[in-house]
């Protein structure tokens, strides 16, 4: 029946044959574990591609619920997080095997005659692989995927003549939104992969024509090995060994959480994904009309130098030690790049950015991220001028200008202008400090906060302090109502957008150190004083009472979130201090107040990101996995000391 | 198949052979298994998952005539995968006291469609395939497989709650989907 229907199929199409044309390879000198890299990054490749199509099953590529929908994905869906963790880690190990198989393929000198045409087609995947590299993290519409898009999109915009089409082109239009992400889609799980697998297709079939290229040592060359099966075996027995270090990899680091794209990133860091920090850190040595040069030169030329390798190094040898000017060059290539990706890592990004910003004509890519924040209804002139009393208004002024010449606003920020060491202070009228409170934070922050790290300004008169305080307390960001309308405890139902977003707790942590550290103390432990109110001290975040906090993060979240938007006032004749509602007054955006309720669940033990129906533990799941190869590999190992001694008796 | 036509170079012994088929064999399968079947989970789990809606507040007791369906419609916030919004389901009421009612899913339990009450002939009747129901759900006439669904509901200070749910139609039984 089989060997009937085997033939019917083989008088069609040649199956057998194409198989045999695949495997039948001959390997100068033998298999070896030397030659795995190649299908190791095949094996990534089918990899990405099979958990690529499943997490389509879920996501969906809108800006509104790409972010919901990879959750829901990573934390609801059974095995939602290997799925996941399986696309994320695959990608990286992809980056990583395909850069070890070049040097395999450099050191052994397999580009030259007549592989050249293997070596063209193997840089043009490169480039996929980068190109499929940069367009698959903005997918997530995470701040990660988001900055990187930004700041790689913002690189093409420096192109000569034809940048700005190139931006516009890549961000379906002029800033980053809805458009950008459908075309990164397209190109991500479409265009991208059709080109890749095309690619691969005749990588191989170049790879088959030439053959294999063997050991440069003549001596080792002599007899032929088999890659079907000598060297398959090898290549699935390395992959064994990939697969339970990507599952440990999806299990105990976790691909990140960055939380939602926000636009207004001020407590984020734009940088690159890992495998363009060297590009990044590259960038800052080329600096005015020489940014181009970085920029897309740079690139360029090391494609270039990859791509025509065959055609300038022409020599027929093979040898290593006898190729020293290739060897050292292709060394100093992966020390440049190595040290500049190291440096890119440890970079001091705010400086780079200042520097920039101090300098408006560079248009340089961190900078030019849109760290300018949104136009504010009232203008700082127009606020001050509100009160109607013109003496209060001309001391406001007057607090204004010692403001900026007394360099606060080196720390504090006011409608989005200055630094972000400090608390904001755009709301700071309506965040219920007296004259007196403001008056001695200014005199020695250490007497409200002993950990406090503002400046004590003693060298200020008391009319300048006042002055200062008046200013302060003219503060008001938008036209609010009167704090004392405010709900007494953030009431409002039911809870908003932050309460369901999974923010980014590290960000958090930023957040809360600069604008609710000075009433909650740091890590959120302190009691602050609060005079005239009931408790006398503003409630500890860290642990935070009991009836707020609950194991399911969702309902931590929900409960807490409606403190922070809508704030709240502590009961008490005269609180001097109440919780300004930082989502209504829009001081902090939604992803911003997620990530700080990610970081107060963190403290209170409760992570926000738990995996809520994992299918079965992480960690269980990691024993598992590592149990069976083992148990595979031991039975593998036991069958091959047997054949071997068969082998071994036969032969004699 | 005969030896000379399998493509295994002389540096293969045949006992070597059919090992390395083998443990290609048990490594592949072991690679296949460890991620396919959570891969198949993955996309088959969470189509047995069950949807759990709250008792949602649908009015006051009070005003509902006596022993006379009334349709009424409320909402919830619901979460349907990754995407939570506010949905409307209407059902019907069949007040008996201020303490007692009955509460119907609107859809029919022969197919699905949604009936409604004639007061002229004071029954419930389906459009569909006409399936004609008495005041308390029970089949007076027609497909219907069995009376008309019940939903589970609480009165608190006099407020009506029901818990939306829905069943699997065309079978005699009562079973949530």
């Amino acid at each position: 029946m089989w060997t009937g229907v085997k033939t019917w199929i083989e008088a069609r199409l040649p199956l057998g044959a194409i198989i045999r044309w695949v495997l039948e390879e001959d390997i100068p000198g033998g298999a070896r574990f030397a030659y795995v890299f190649g299908s190791a990054s095949l094996l990534m490749f089918l990899l990405l591609a099979v958990t690529g199509v499943l997490q389509l099953f879920y996501y969906v590529p809108t800006t509104d619920h790409a972010y919901d929908s990879l959750m829901y994905l990573r934390l609801q869906v059974p095995f939602g997080w290997l799925l996941h963790g399986m696309h994320y880690w695959s990608a990286q190990a992809f980056l990583v095997l395909v850069g070890l198989h070049l040097a395999r393929v450099f050191i052994w000198g397999a580009y030259k005659n007549p592989r050249q045409m293997t070596w063209l087609v193997g840089v043009a995947l490169l480039v996929l692989v980068a190109a499929m590299s940069f367009t698959g993290p903005l997918l997530a519409w995470d701040q990660l995927g988001y900055w990187s898009a930004e700041v790689g999109t913002s690189i093409a915009g420096t192109v000569p003549w034809i940048g700005a089409f190139l931006q516009r082109f890549f961000r379906g239009g002029e800033t980053m939104g809805q458009e950008t992400m459908s075309r990164f889609f397209v190109f991500h799980v479409a265009l991208l992969p059709a080109l890749l697998l095309a690619g691969i297709l005749l990588h191989l079939i170049a790879f088959r024509q030439a053959g294999s290229v063997g050991p440069w040592n003549p001596l080792r060359r002599e007899g032929m090995g088999k890659f079907w099966p000598d060297q398959v075996y090898r290549d699935i027995l390395v992959s064994s060994f990939i697969v339970v270090v990507l599952v440990g990899l999806c299990v105990f680091p976790r691909a990140p959480i960055t939380g939602v794209a926000d636009p207004v990133g001020l407590a984020i860091t734009p940088k690159p994904v890992w495998n363009f920090l060297f590009l990044y850190q590259a960038l800052k040595v080329f600096k005015g009309p020489w940014e181009t040069a970085g920029t897309v030169g740079l690139p360029i030329v090391l494609i270039l130098i990859l791509l025509l390798l065959p055609l300038y190094d022409r020599n027929a040898r093979v040898n290593p030690r006898k190729r020293p000017i290739a060897m050292i060059g292709g060394l100093l290539l992966v020390l440049g790049v190595v040290t500049l990706t190291i440096l890119g890592y440890y970079a001091n990004p705010s400086a780079y950015g200042a520097k920039a910003t101090a300098d408006p004509d560079v248009n340089a890519p961190a900078a030019s991220a849109p760290r300018d924040p949104p136009p504010r209804p009232a203008g700082d002139a127009n606020r001050a001028a509100a009160p109607a009393d013109n003496a209060a208004a001309n001391k406001a002024a007057a607090g204004r200008a010692l403001f900026r010449s007394q360099h606060c606003d080196a720390c504090h920020k006011i409608d989005g202008q200055g630094g972000a060491v400090g608390p904001d202070l755009s709301n700071e009228a309506d965040a219920g400090r007296s004259a007196a409170w403001l008056a001695a934070q200014i005199r020695d922050a250490k007497t409200h906060n002993p950990q406090s790290i503002m400046p004590a300004y003693t060298a200020l008169s008391p009319e300048q302090v006042t002055e200062l305080t008046d200013y302060l307390l003219t503060l008001r960001s938008e036209a609010t109502k009167p704090a004392a309308q405010e709900p007494p405890s953030g009431q409002r139902e039911p809870a908003r957008e932050a309460a369901r977003l999974i923010g980014d707790w590290r960000e958090g942590r930023t957040l809360l150190a600069a604008y609710c550290s000075s009433c909650h103390g740091p890590e959120g432990t302190d009691k602050i004083p609060n005079p005239g109110s009931e408790r006398g001290a503003v409630p500890a975040l860290n642990p935070i009472a009991a009836n707020l906090r609950d194991r399911d993060p969702a309902v931590f979240a929900a409960r807490i979130d409606r403190f922070i938007q809508d704030g709240s006032v502590p009961s008490g004749p005269h609180p001097a201090l109440r919780m300004p509602a930082y989502g209504n007054k829009k001081s902090l955006t939604q992803p911003q107040i997620a990530a700080v309720e990610a970081y107060i669940l963190r403290l209170n033990g409760v992570d926000r990101a738990q995996i809520l129906h994992p299918g079965m533990a992480p960690p269980q799941f990691f024993l598992l996995t590592v149990i069976a190869f083992a148990v595979v590999w031991v039975v593998v190992l036991i069958l091959s000391h047997a054949s071997k001694r068969t082998s071994a008796s036969t032969r004699k | 198949m005969d030896n000379a036509a399998v493509p295994y170079g002389p540096r293969t012994p045949p006992s070597r052979r059919g090992f390395l088929r083998l443990a290609m064999g048990i490594l592949s399968a072991c690679i296949g298994l460890i991620l396919g079947i959570p891969f198949v989970a993955a996309l088959v789990a969470p189509t047995y998952r069950r949807s759990a809606a709250p008792f949602a507040r649908v009015g006051a007791v009070g005003p509902l005539p006596q022993e006379s369906p009334v349709s009424r419609e409320f909402q919830f916030e619901a979460t349907d995968a990754f995407i939570r919004e506010a949905v409307t389901h209407q059902v019907w009421i069949v007040k008996h006291s201020d303490t007692e009612l009955t509460v119907f899913s609107p859809i029919c339990t022969h197919l699905g469609c949604h009936y409604n009450w004639d007061p002229s002939v004071q029954q419930f009747i389906c459009p569909c395939h006409n399936s004609r129901f008495t005041l308390t759900g029970k089949v007076i006439s027609g497909p219907a497989p069995r009376p008309l669904d019940t939903l589970p509901h609480k009165i608190e200070q006099g407020v009506l709650f029901v818990k939306w749910e829905r069943f699997r139609t065309g079978i005699p039984e009562k079973i949530r989907i």
